[in-house]
């Protein structure tokens, strides 16, 4: 099983996401450019506390034709032309364990803790097939994490954020996401 | 004057001088066209009273600083422009003495509301909590792009599960008051009835179907109310100075009388005065729907089907403010104070509201015409945040009241015999609750009433503020009308970039900044300002 943000990790990612396409009853046409930006926080063992790890991805009519992690410091535009599409960014802990499926991803986005950023409508029209990449970063792929958690010592913000849910009077469905 | 540029705005209200400042920033060449002799629009801020006294005369509420993207794009903090956000937000005094507070610390705030009702406090506390989560995420989804339809959003809402992972986030709000919103969350009638009066100071009635989907929204920013220091009309010279620093034009005294239209394109305006402008590429209209197709542009260019939605289909609010304005010797000193001394300290007053039932029944008879029984206006003294906006040891005062555009009784132009008469009562309601603003305090006071508003700014018709009705009928990609919607109109090159168009008036910038991704995918513009 792959380390997280690695290349095999990152291809197992990809050929999830393109095996879901066929599966979805819609998917957006054409081609829109997605970045992620992982933000070090100081917990999480793959990103510098300070630093960051920025990734593209083009996808076209669903499917994901590439990846790429860029250098610190890179400019995204020597790879892409015009816009982002879409900008997610957060803390690496989040990514992490959403990827750990111990995080609901709509959740974090709901509570600002990852910020979307970009062209918010085709987003939403395409909200299945969004849905289908955010179920393949985070139930598709293992890792080399021990059932399935991250390696950290203690449960992080996010994490108790989410457990402490449970406990709040939450609906039933979102209790049994965390 | 030059006679050939490359867009052509009309209307200098914020929409008009953000979207010029924009497009001048892209490197075309920029006339922003403003009839009146300053910029601004709404951003008006006059001596109203006597000299030294500086009054907003329309816009004095700014809530989304530090939200809204053109702040940051057009760098209006590097231009001069300074914020003051008032540590007590907002008040409710009631007429039992006893009073609710909103503060910039939620702590505080649910402190007050837990006077009233512990469960209300611990409510507002999980609806703060997670509606300020998602502020920007709503922002960036509802305000700052383009409209889409509800049926996409709500659709959208159900394929990522968002009615399950919220407590107060539905899909049924789409049809639903912010009084059931409130009825269904909390409980004391004064908690209800702040919160609802917060949502009406917003432009959203609290009795109409549909905006109980903005409620969470309002929520999540019902801290973020700010004084723009040296008047609103700060604002709008920042945005003045940033369309000059990049080569854009603004002309005042130089009303558009017509816009010129050949083959079906906008190519220019005509000035009153007879002067020719030429648009290379486009025309954006910030003025009214009204006055941008029935009067300045050739009937012929207009489709008749749009002619005659313009005529028969467009919502106003049926509700205006009716203000007064004051130069006062001392602030006031509520006898609330006694029970929350924060009171004294809050910018945003409302007088009496007490329940929602009370606000219904205003809007109902403001809607036949008619004023209130009892007047609640809400207050606000600005000097005691930016001392600068009076002579030292003075203060300006702000009352507001919904009142009718049309009273049933003489329409608009009987406000012309009743303006001070309604004025005095709104004074005397304020002195109920601070008896220390007696006619000794209170130095000199101006009525500005409904029909007061398009007589200066013609594009508030009917004294519209928000300048289209703010309801589900006239909501996202159905405001104004269907097909002008998407800034874009069926004269090829005229665009519709004023507070008609979604989401609605307010300083939000947002019917400019919308207006401007359309504009840049038309005209392969290069998008060189931050995402939202």
């Amino acid at each position: 099983m792959p380390d997280i943000y690695s290349t095999e990790w990152y291809d197992a990612v990809r050929e999830a996401i393109n095996a879901g396409v066929g599966q979805l009853r819609s998917v957006p046409e054409g081609r829109f450019i997605v970045a992620v930006e992982v933000a070090g926080d100081g917990t999480s063992p793959y990103v510098d506390e300070d630093g960051e790890r920025r990734f593209l991805m083009e996808i076209d009519d669903g499917i994901c034709l590439w990846y790429r992690e860029l250098d610190a410091g890179e400019d995204e535009h020597g790879h892409v032309e015009g816009r982002i599409d879409y900008r997610f960014r957060g803390p690496a802990t989040v990514f992490d364990e959403i990827a750990a499926g111990l995080v609901d991803p709509v959740d974090v986005a709901l509570r600002g803790t990852i910020s979307v950023r970009g062209d918010m409508r085709l987003l939403l029209r395409n909200a299945e097939h969004v849905a289908s990449l955010l179920e393949a970063y985070t139930n598709a792929v293992s890792t080399t994490w021990p059932l399935g958690r991250p390696p950290y010592a203690e449960p992080t913000e996010s994490r108790q954020m989410a457990e402490g849910r449970q406990t709040a009077g939450e609906p039933e469905g979102a209790a049994a996401r965390a | 004057m030059r006679d050939v540029y490359d867009a052509i705005i009309i209307g200098s209200g914020h929409n008009g001088l953000t979207l010029g400042a924009y497009l001048a920033r892209c490197g075309l060449d920029v006339v922003v066209l403003e009839r009146r002799h300053e910029e601004g629009g709404g951003l008006c801020t006059e001596e109203l009273t006597q000299p030294g006294f500086l009054h907003n005369v329309h816009a004095n509420y700014h809530t989304f600083v530090d939200l809204a993207p053109p702040q940051g794009d057009l760098d209006l903090a590097g231009h001069g422009l300074e914020y003051v956000r008032p540590e007590v937000q907002m008040a409710s005094i009631f007429d039992d003495g006893t009073a609710l507070t909103v503060h910039t610390d939620l702590d505080k705030t649910c402190a007050s509301i837990a006077r009233f009702s512990e469960q209300d406090a611990e409510t507002f506390r999980r609806l703060y909590t997670e509606a300020h989560g998602y502020v920007n995420l709503l922002l960036g989804t509802l305000m700052y792009q383009p409209p889409m339809s509800m049926k996409e959003l709500t659709r959208a809402l159900s394929v990522f599960g968002v009615e399950e992972r919220s407590e107060f986030l539905s899909v049924k709000l789409r049809r639903e008051t912010i009084d059931t919103f409130l009825d269904q969350h909390f409980t004391h009638p004064k908690v209800k009835a702040h919160l609802a009066f917060h949502g009406a100071v917003c432009g959203y009635a609290n009795d109409v179907p549909g905006l109980a989907m903005s409620f969470p929204l309002l929520v999540g920013k019902i801290d973020n109310w700010n004084l723009c220091v040296g008047g609103s009309h700060r604002l709008a010279h920042v945005l003045w100075r940033d369309l000059a620093q990049h080569g854009g034009v603004l002309i005042s005294d130089a009303e558009v009388s017509r816009i010129a239209v050949e083959d079906g394109r906008a190519v220019g305006v005509v000035l009153a005065d007879g002067t020719e402008l030429t648009a290379r590429r486009l025309v954006a209209s910030t003025v009214d729907v009204e006055q941008t197709f029935r009067q300045l542009l050739p009937q012929e260019a207009v489709p008749a089907e749009l002619a005659t939605a313009v005529e028969t289909d467009l919502l106003h609010q049926p509700w205006s403010l009716f203000s007064v304005h004051l130069a006062m010797s001392e602030p006031p000193r509520y006898e609330a104070a006694s029970f929350d001394p924060d009171v004294d300290r809050a910018w945003v007053v409302n007088l009496g509201y007490a329940s929602t039932e009370e606000l219904d029944a205003d809007w109902r008879t403001v809607r036949s015409g008619a004023l209130p029984g009892t007047c609640r206006p809400n207050a606000a003294v600005n000097t005691l945040f930016d001392p600068t906006d009076a002579p030292e040891g003075h203060y300006t005062g702000l009352l507001r009241q919904v009142a009718p555009y049309a009273l049933a009784d003489g329409g608009p132009a009987a406000w012309d015999e009743m303006g001070h008469w309604y004025g005095r009562r709104c004074i005397e309601a304020w002195q109920r609750f601070a008896p220390n603003l007696g006619d000794g305090a209170i130095l000199d006071w101006v009525p500005y009433t409904p029909a007061d508003i398009p007589r200066k700014l013609r594009n508030m018709v009917q004294g519209d503020w928000m300048m289209g009705e703010v309801s589900l009928a006239n909501m996202l990609d159905r405001r104004p009308l269907p097909g002008l919607a998407q800034y874009r109109t069926p004269v090829d090159g005229l665009y519709m970039a004023g507070s008609t168009q979604h989401p609605h008036g307010f300083i939000t910038f947002a019917p400019a900044y919308n207006a401007l991704q359309v504009i840049a995918d038309d005209l392969g513009l290069e998008a060189w300002w931050r995402d939202v």
